[in-house]
């Protein structure tokens, strides 16, 4: 299915890969039944049927797609960010603001504020339409910051009442002469808040990248990551390559030369829209093999890298040194996790990662809590199926749930796998909701952190530091309750209020 | 029964105006009033509204600003593509059925945000069902368009009083000549809330009185809700939030109201509040008197050991000799009264960033006069960031040295303008605020505290030569 670019609204993951969110039952499960949903490309044996999604009564606040698509645009730079919406759409402003200064130190950047405008919409608004103040918030924005590129992104409520956001970016954009960009992004939109991930880079690739036929470079490879250090450049540099690494703040040279690379991989499949992009409208290579998330796969996937850039005289080294590298502290990890029970908590493919990693460190992982499943990847490549590639590599995840975010089915998820520690991201409810529950928590913020050789190190440090906090979490967990009903807080059926089983 | 209450429109009427792009977002929509119901023991917020609508609101308020936490596992409809086109009305009586089965509160209040507002769902029809089975529920229509969670607030402290405190069973309630209603910080927007609803609640019990503080951990809950009615007095500590409720439960009650515009920081004004309040419900003065001695003996005593610093003791740091400050009305008035008339500050530029209703400003105006005898500050009503430090930057300062009371977006002007920046409103990012408090007799101590040492820390880094001595 190709990525349609025509349009200026990106098709939502739940149309273009049949995403889910409500699921339950064992990996292997879920692995086979999405490879039935979406065509055979291997292990789809019989047995396998028709992904069936679940539906839960209750549901409890999530996230939108909008919050993922603004935070992403905000911390390009050189740009501003309008937030065509009332008020409240534009409060996480300070999360964003945060978020680019903390990045700013990791990366080594000069600490700014992210520059980000809310139309600040009212009831006349929603009554008269909204375009008028669009209009004059983005001549205000030019006026303010001379940004090289302005966003605008939509809400629910600009949606819903039919602002013409696309004529009116068209129509600023011949004024004052520098690309308006659409972000299409309505919460109500889409079920799930990654959708956000694909307006953002469905943006990009539509305006941001020019295509440079003349000027391909074999030794640039584009690293689509979700934000965080670089830990890519020592991986890489080795085998010759420079790290073009993208997403999750750069600058718009890097989304410029985009087209150029030799080849493009993604840190994380949820992310990969770019990337099948890339190569959908420029040629770029994307890479397909299963992410590098433990020692071995740790291999196969710079091997990938190394045979789609013709650099497989060099990658043998680079892995026999890495692997010799780590080994002494591999194994002290490994003794001092070994018969430790892990809880991982993340979306997709990302948690699938995490699994692969914490089993590397000898770490037991027989629950998982994925914040959404999406059958298959744009490419449609089979080799792109993450939880295939994990269960046949590192076996089987008995109670795989797929939820997104629900506090209420994490509580009863945790109770059932009583585990020593619980790995999350999204930690907004995660990571109090374990620690109120008296476990250690371990949020990954910069999701690079787990990657390559280094990642087992450095997570298996991470866990490591947090362990002891059980002494404070027990307390916690001892003089607080949540407002549940008992029986919902002795329930270990995630699904429990659910109507359907499922079929 | 009319459910949604003309108070509602009322406000969203003084809201109408917005205020053109704002930069630098410093308050939420009305549906982040969900943090007052969580503010509120036993109470939990149901939203009708975005998959992202309620978690923003909170994350926003509550988990960067002052990483205040909270309990938030707040149920929503997170309506979809579905809701939007056939209504979500439906959906919302499934959540609430639901909600029942599985959370344990003692008031549930539905809040809607901007989509039900904009597809017509009858939000209150569906609530309505529920009250009449006698579920402790009520309705507060807190559409994200309509207004801030300052108005929203005030929309579901109504919708409290008129279909929960209103409606509770047995004999009318007696006044009780010593229980004060208090009105007064706006809980989570302001990131010391906690610890200063704490201390207002300390210092009132201290002279005699009984509080419905009403909000945070030192309220009983909706048990203070419930016995807001016996109230002799309604307090409304701030300059303009609560006003409204006030005149209501007036109207309502006939319960008077005392309003006092700024929070007292500081012994010189929370003796006077408490004198006033006490004239106000004519108490016995000799307990009053007493508890007053008392604290400010205290109060003193820390003040004479903080002199030696202040005086210069060691003479290497240059202290501020002009207050700015970028905030809610509320902190900005409190602070500007003491930095001015306590500490002999001069007045700086004062913009104040909550965008209050229309006919509420020139009172708020008003309220900044004589910070000093014969001092007067000038706030200036910018919700824009942008806008708000182009007024500091403009300002000239010969001869000061300024300091800056903010929130986290002015780290960089007040770089600018070479001044100190200490944290106090919405959103304080760089602040870990647990039950600190700045307000009332120990509050202020602890704000001296948390100013000077940002300022001898400010000092150190910028003179690297006098750290190296």
């Amino acid at each position: 299915m190709a990525i349609n670019l025509r349009t200026p609204q990106a098709e939502t993951r739940d149309q273009r890969l049949g995403t889910i969110t409500q699921w339950q039952g064992s990996a292997r499960q879920l692995a086979q039944d999405s490879t039935f949903t979406y065509a055979c490309g291997r292990d789809c044996g019989p047995g396998g049927r028709r992904l069936c999604e679940l539906s839960s009564p209750y549901s409890q606040a999530s996230m939108c797609a909008e919050q993922i698509a603004v935070t992403n645009a905000t911390i390009i730079k050189d740009t501003v960010v309008i937030q065509h919406s009332p008020i409240g759409c534009a409060s996480s402003q300070s999360f964003t603001s945060r978020y680019s200064r903390d990045l700013a130190a990791r990366r080594g950047w000069k600490p700014e504020d992210p520059k980000s405008i809310c139309t600040n919409l009212s009831e006349q608004d929603m009554v008269f339409g909204g375009v008028d103040r669009l209009a004059q918030t983005i001549r205000e924005a030019y006026a303010r910051h001379h940004p090289r590129v302005i966003f605008v992104a939509t809400s629910c409520a600009t949606g819903i009442i039919g602002d013409d956001v696309d004529g009116t970016a068209r129509q600023l954009e011949e004024e004052i002469g520098i690309p308006v960009v659409a972000l299409h992004c309505e919460g109500f939109k889409s079920r799930h808040w990654s959708s956000g991930w694909d307006v953002i880079e469905h943006g990009i690739l539509r305006r941001l990248v020019p295509n440079r036929p003349t000027e391909k470079r074999g030794d640039l490879i584009n690293v689509i990551h979700l934000g965080g250090p670089d830990v890519f450049s020592p991986l890489l540099n080795p085998i010759g390559l420079k790290v073009n690494l993208v997403m999750g703040g750069n600058s718009l040279e890097r989304l410029a030369d985009l087209s150029t690379a030799a080849a493009t991989v993604t840190m994380c499949f949820v992310l990969s829209y770019l990337a099948t992009g890339l190569e959908q409208e420029y040629g770029v290579p994307e890479i397909r093999a299963p992410l590098p998330y433990g020692l071995d796969a740790t291999d196969a996937w710079l091997r990938d890298i190394a045979r789609l850039t013709q650099r497989e005289h060099l990658v043998e080294a680079v892995i026999a040194a890495e692997r010799e590298r780590i080994a002494p502290e591999l194994k002290r990890l490994r003794g001092l996790l070994a018969g430790k029970r892990g809880f991982v908590a993340a979306g997709a493919a990302f948690a699938h990662g995490l699994i692969a990693d914490l089993r590397e460190l000898g770490i037991t992982v027989d629950d998982a809590f994925s914040f959404h499943h999406d059958p298959t990847t744009d490419s449609g490549d089979a080799e792109q199926d993450s939880l295939g590639h994990l269960v046949q590599s590192t076996g089987d995840v008995p109670n795989f749930t797929v939820s997104p975010d629900q506090h209420f089915q994490a509580h009863a998820a945790i109770l059932r796998a009583k585990p020593d520690f619980v790995i999350c991201r999204h930690s907004g409810s995660m990571a109090i909701l374990a620690g109120r529950m008296g476990i250690p928590v371990l949020p990954i913020f910069y999701s690079n952190d787990g990657l390559g050789y280094e990642g087992l190190i450095t997570i298996g440090r991470a866990i490591l530091r947090v362990l002891p906090r059980r002494r404070f979490y027990a307390q916690i967990a001892e003089h607080s309750r949540f407002p549940y009903q008992d029986w919902w807080l002795n329930e270990t059926d995630p699904y429990a209020l659910s109507a359907e089983a499922a079929e | 029964m009319n459910i949604q209450s003309r108070f509602d429109d009322d406000i969203a009427g003084s809201f109408s105006a917005a205020p053109g792009p704002i930069e630098q977002v410093r308050y939420a929509c009305a549906l982040g009033a969900l943090t007052s119901v969580i503010a509120i023991e036993g109470a939990i917020p149901i939203s009708h509204c975005g998959p992202g609508c309620a978690s923003k609101q909170f994350h926003a308020l509550s988990g960067i600003s002052g990483y205040q936490g909270g309990e938030f596992h707040v149920p929503s409809t997170n309506i979809g593509n579905k809701e939007v086109i056939f209504g979500g009305a439906d959906r919302l009586d499934e959540l609430i059925a639901s909600t029942l089965k599985v959370m344990e509160a003692e008031l549930y209040v539905v809040q809607s945000g901007c989509i039900p507002g904009l597809v017509g769902d009858d939000v209150a029809n569906v609530v309505q069902s529920y009250q009449r089975r006698g579920v402790p529920i009520v309705f507060a229509e807190t559409l994200g368009y309509r207004g801030t969670n300052f108005t929203g607030h005030e929309t579901v402290v109504r919708a409290i009083l008129d279909q929960y405190v209103a409606k509770q069973a047995g004999p009318a309630p007696r006044s009780q000549k010593r229980l004060v209603n208090v009105w007064s910080l706006l809980p989570y927007q302001n990131p010391f809330w906690r610890g200063d609803l704490t201390e207002i609640r300390r210092i009132l019990e201290g002279i005699g009185l009984t509080v419905n503080i009403l909000f945070g951990p030192a309220s009983e809950g909706l048990a203070e809700w419930r016995a807001i009615p016996s109230a002799a007095l309604n307090l409304v500590l701030s300059p303009w939030l609560g006003l409204a409720t006030a005149r209501h439960l007036e109207s309502v009650y006939g319960q008077p109201f005392l309003h006092v515009p700024a929070v007292p920081i500081g012994a010189q004004a929370t003796s006077a509040f408490l004198r006033q309040v006490a004239e106000e419900l004519d108490l016995d003065s000799g307990p009053v008197e007493a508890f007053i001695t008392r604290e400010e003996r205290d109060y003193y005593h820390y003040l004479r050991d903080f002199a030696h610093f202040y005086a210069g003791c060691t003479s290497q740091y240059q202290l501020p000799s002009e207050v700015n400050i970028v905030g809610e009305s509320a902190y900005a008035l409190s602070l500007a009264r003491f930095f001015v008339g306590d500490l002999g500050l001069n007045p700086g530029v004062i913009v104040l960033t909550e965008n209050p209703p229309e006919h509420e400003r020139e009172t708020i105006h008003r309220s900044f006069r004589d910070l000093a005898p014969g001092i007067d500050g000038e706030p200036v009503f910018e919700a824009d960031g942008h806008r708000a430090h182009a007024v500091i930057r403009a300002k000239p300062r010969i001869g000061e040295l300024p300091l800056l009371f903010g929130s986290t977006w002015e780290a960089g002007v007040a770089q600018e303008i070479g001044a100190p920046l200490v944290e106090i409103s919405y959103p304080a990012t760089d602040e870990v605020v647990i039950a600190r408090s700045y307000v009332g007799y120990r509050g202020a101590l602890q704000l001296l505290e948390r100013t000077y040492t940002t300022v001898v820390r400010q000092s150190t880094e910028e003179n690297p030569e006098t750290a190296a001595l």
